[in-house]
């Protein structure tokens, strides 16, 4: 079970998390996610209980994803109890606030070892060609 | 938590971002003010941004030192008719009021008041320098991801300076953002109204020839002040563009009794090119503005040979305009004639 600190002990009987919640579902395909703190059991997009932030996935004109977080607020309600769910975590290790998520840098290593499957896939017909070429 | 973070080093002393008169008069008790070879100590709980220059004993006197705002001050002139002149607002018809000759003259000393507080001029800041702090390396994330993180800190109660905003790149460096990303991100999240994210067209060199020549330098200096911080590059670029194309075709009056005559006078006696204002000043009459205008000079350049001649025969009034009109100006000739009229027009009304 969940760890649930004494200072959380409302009514609810869930537990308080830190996660993404998608705003403005009137535009397709435009995903901006708020990062709320909010009960475990509500839902994603219902009523929380504090915005603690904004997450935006698409690069802007400057190529930047902007992101920002309430660090203060983040620390309270940290101290009592929330949780993060899994992508705050990375984004909030990724700011330099918690440790690098170990998902961050295992993902980093698999994309590190598909380009390199890439770039030989690419060279090995690249040689077959360029032999092809010479021989004719 | 922040892992390998130094707080900036400082930080207190550059939480200036508009000075008033009265913070000036606070911050300057007991900072020397004339060129003895004194060597001023940096106060610990100063508020002023510049560094004394130590090439010679003496510290230059600041922008912000009392007697200066004092000249500054004097010097722009107080027009009620200019200061509060028509501006486009919101339309709403006038109000009439039956006062007495009393309440007229107290209602004038308000406005007054009022436009004093107007005038108050724009710091005067030297040009900040790049920010280039790394605070983590991690070659493990090298090709994460193509696009940048740009981190915020949206705590509210904090000042904009010290708040964190922090960049990481796509090859795994955690830096810290520069000054132009900065002012781009407190503009996304803490909007401040006038400021645009994109500077205005206006401040390109082509546009600003353009709007240079329909005389409209007041605003372009206005919307420069919203648009951008005092200490950036791009504020004191304009600035000085404006400043020298007003001292090229001699528009200074386009600037008195606005609060960006200040910071023009300073930047003409720091440049040393004070000629067009005194010969502007003295074709409207105006002596005693450029008597204190050539007194902070001699404030600002000690060493010229017009202030240490001035300083040995300790001259006052028009003495200090013929010193200063004999040696270090290069219009000597105007400045002299005009001193001419000036008594001449002095002894006729006296003797009449």
């Amino acid at each position: 079970m969940v760890y649930s600190s004494l200072l959380l002990k409302k009514y609810h009987g869930g537990h308080v998390v830190i996660r993404f919640a998608l705003a403005g579902h009137k535009q397709a395909n435009r995903p901006f996610y708020r990062i709320v703190a909010a009960y475990n059991k509500r839902a994603r997009d219902g009523k929380y209980i504090e915005q603690l932030g904004s997450y935006d996935p698409l690069p802007n004109i400057y190529n930047e994803k902007l992101v920002s977080f309430n660090f203060d607020r983040i620390k309270y309600w940290i101290g009592c109890g929330a949780h993060p769910t899994k992508p705050v975590a990375k984004l909030l290790g990724l700011s330099g606030f918690f440790p690098l998520h170990p998902m961050t840098i295992t993902e980093a290593e698999r994309r590190g070892a598909q380009m390199e499957t890439e770039t030989e896939t690419e060279e090995s017909p690249k040689e077959g060609q360029k032999q092809a070429d010479v021989e004719s | 938590m922040w892992a390998g973070v130094n707080k900036l080093q400082g930080r207190n002393s550059l939480n200036l971002i508009m000075l008033t008169l009265s913070d000036v008069e606070i911050s300057n008790t007991g900072r020397r003010q004339d060129n003895k070879a004194e060597a001023t100590q940096a106060e610990p709980g100063s508020t002023s941004m510049t560094v004394s220059f130590a090439a010679t004993d003496h510290a230059k006197p600041q922008f912000t030192d009392s007697a200066v705002q004092d000249i500054l001050t004097r010097i722009t002139g107080l027009d009620l008719q200019k200061v509060y002149r028509p501006i486009k607002q919101e339309l709403k018809p006038p109000t009439y009021k039956l006062m007495t000759d009393e309440q007229l003259e107290q209602a004038v000393e308000l406005a007054k008041e009022r436009a004093k507080k107007l005038l108050q001029m724009p710091p005067v800041l030297q040009e900040r320098k790049p920010i280039s702090d790394v605070l983590c390396e991690d070659k493990i994330l090298d090709g994460m991801d193509t696009a940048k993180y740009a981190f915020t800190d949206i705590t509210y109660n904090i000042p904009h300076r010290e708040r964190f905003i922090v960049v990481r790149e796509p090859n795994g460096i955690l830096r810290k953002a520069t000054w132009e990303e900065r002012d781009r991100l407190i503009q996304v999240y803490f909007p401040k109204e006038g400021r645009k994210l994109t500077a205005p067209l206006l401040f390109k060199e082509e546009n600003l020839k353009l709007v240079f020549s329909q005389d409209r330098h007041e605003d372009v200096l206005d919307l420069c002040l919203v648009q951008f911080e005092p200490d950036s590059s791009e504020y004191i670029k304009v600035h000085t563009a404006t400043y020298e194309d007003l001292d090229k075709h001699g528009k200074y009056d386009l600037l008195r009794s606005t609060r960006h005559f200040g910071g023009m006078a300073w930047y003409l006696v720091s440049v040393r090119r004070v000629d067009g204002l005194i010969v502007d000043m003295l074709k409207r009459e105006l002596l005693q503005d450029a008597v204190s205008l050539v007194s902070l000079f001699h404030m600002v350049h000690p060493h010229s040979e017009s202030a240490r001649e001035a300083a040995s025969q300790q001259a006052t009034g028009t003495d200090l305009l013929k010193i200063y009109a004999q040696r270090d100006s290069q219009r000597s000739g105007y400045i002299e004639l005009a001193l001419q009229a000036y008594e001449q027009t002095a002894v006729e009304g006296s003797a009449s």
